[in-house]
């Protein structure tokens, strides 16, 4: 259950950009969450539930998307999506592949509504 | 009413690896290995550890954080031979760093060759969590089965080594060293592979000569200077 340690730093950082922001509601949290990330969207969509609303409104939805894994290969430098958790590059064979993608939990944007006007943004 | 989406792209655990990176820099760097031991339980990373400390007696330091949900079980087992601190976790099912940083200081921060941190006993939550070590070792017993690896391929794609532990126990259970090992090396190609019967105490020395020369060679790079590294 180590999603809900990753939902206090997800909120740990909205709460901060929030304020950086000069406040305001939050409406929606985008997070990408990897194939390889160790987490199961699920249980990371309940712990949100179950955390949010003593930091936000209960209004504030999270979207998550899923992210394949994907790997570059370290002799050929073939880029090429992990299937099946065969972490061997396809064109060459070597097992020398670094991982590019899809290994995170990653917050990609906060959406907020505020009362007051702000010069220069779309409202 | 305004409305404005802010793009951010941020890693959610960017600031604890932040911190891990930095406080395994600082251990790199006056000498201590930090070693992660992680597997299911019961699959003998205390035995492990017990052998160990009776291998490097008077020859290597070391000393143990040990995490487990509660009980100090196997900091008593391992107090008469090193340095020990117990990390209860309270049920968290997992280890973080700010819990092995609080540890350390129990035991007055020593400077030893190796700190060794017996993870709590799961294959899943740990593998999430930078505790600063420099080498992840999983253990896998013959009595788990050979078909873990694939089961829980986060926690084998981010070891650096797998110690096959319990092989006087092999003659008598269905486990193939060729199987796990092949279905371990197509989720992590590079990984050292070990066996180990720490009860008996044989085969210590290629799991010792391994952390040997791993401490040889992680630690070297914090002496290179820094166009090399």
């Amino acid at each position: 259950m180590h999603e809900r340690s990753l939902i206090q730093s997800l909120l740990r950082q909205v709460e901060q950009i929030v304020a950086a922001e000069g406040g305001g509601q939050v409406a929606e949290i985008r997070v990408q969450v990897g194939d390889l990330s160790g987490v199961e969207p699920l249980l990371f969509q309940m712990a949100f539930d179950d955390m949010v609303t003593a930091v936000f409104s209960s209004e504030c939805q999270l979207v998550l998307e899923m992210v394949p894994v994907t790997a570059v290969c370290s002799d050929c430098e073939h880029q090429f999506e992990i299937v099946d958790f065969q972490f061997r590059c396809p064109a060459c064979q070597t097992g020398s592949v670094q991982v590019i993608q899809g290994d995170k939990v990653k917050l990609i944007s906060v959406t907020i509504n505020s009362n007051h006007s702000i010069e220069g943004v779309a409202s | 009413m305004n409305q404005r989406t802010i793009v951010v792209h941020r890693d959610v655990q960017a600031d604890q690896k932040a911190d891990a990176a930095a406080e395994r820099e600082r251990l790199g760097r006056r000498g201590t290995l930090v070693v992660n031991l992680l597997s299911s339980p019961g699959a003998g990373k205390t035995t492990l550890l017990e052998a160990t400390a009776r291998h490097f007696a008077g020859r290597r330091s070391m000393a143990v954080l040990v995490g487990d949900l509660e009980t100090d079980r196997d900091a008593q087992r391992l107090a008469p031979l090193v340095p020990v601190a117990q990390l209860t976790t309270g049920g968290a099912c997992h280890l973080e760093l700010p819990l092995v940083q609080r540890g350390l200081k129990a035991l007055g921060d020593p400077a030893v060759d190796f700190l060794f941190i017996e993870n709590v006993g799961n294959l899943v939550c740990p593998a999430s969590h930078d505790l600063a070590e420099h080498l992840r070792v999983v253990l896998i017993s013959t009595t788990e089965g050979d078909d873990k690896p694939g089961k829980y391929p986060k926690m084998f794609r981010t070891s650096q080594a797998m110690v096959i532990t319990k092989l006087d126990l092999l003659p008598h259970v269905p486990f193939s060293i060729e199987a796990v090992t092949e279905d371990a090396h197509r989720i992590q190609p590079q990984l050292k592979v070990l066996t180990n019967c720490a009860l008996d105490g044989s085969r210590m020395a290629s799991w010792c000569d391994f952390l040997e020369q791993q401490h040889q060679q992680q630690l070297a790079t914090y002496h290179e200077p820094a166009s090399n590294r």
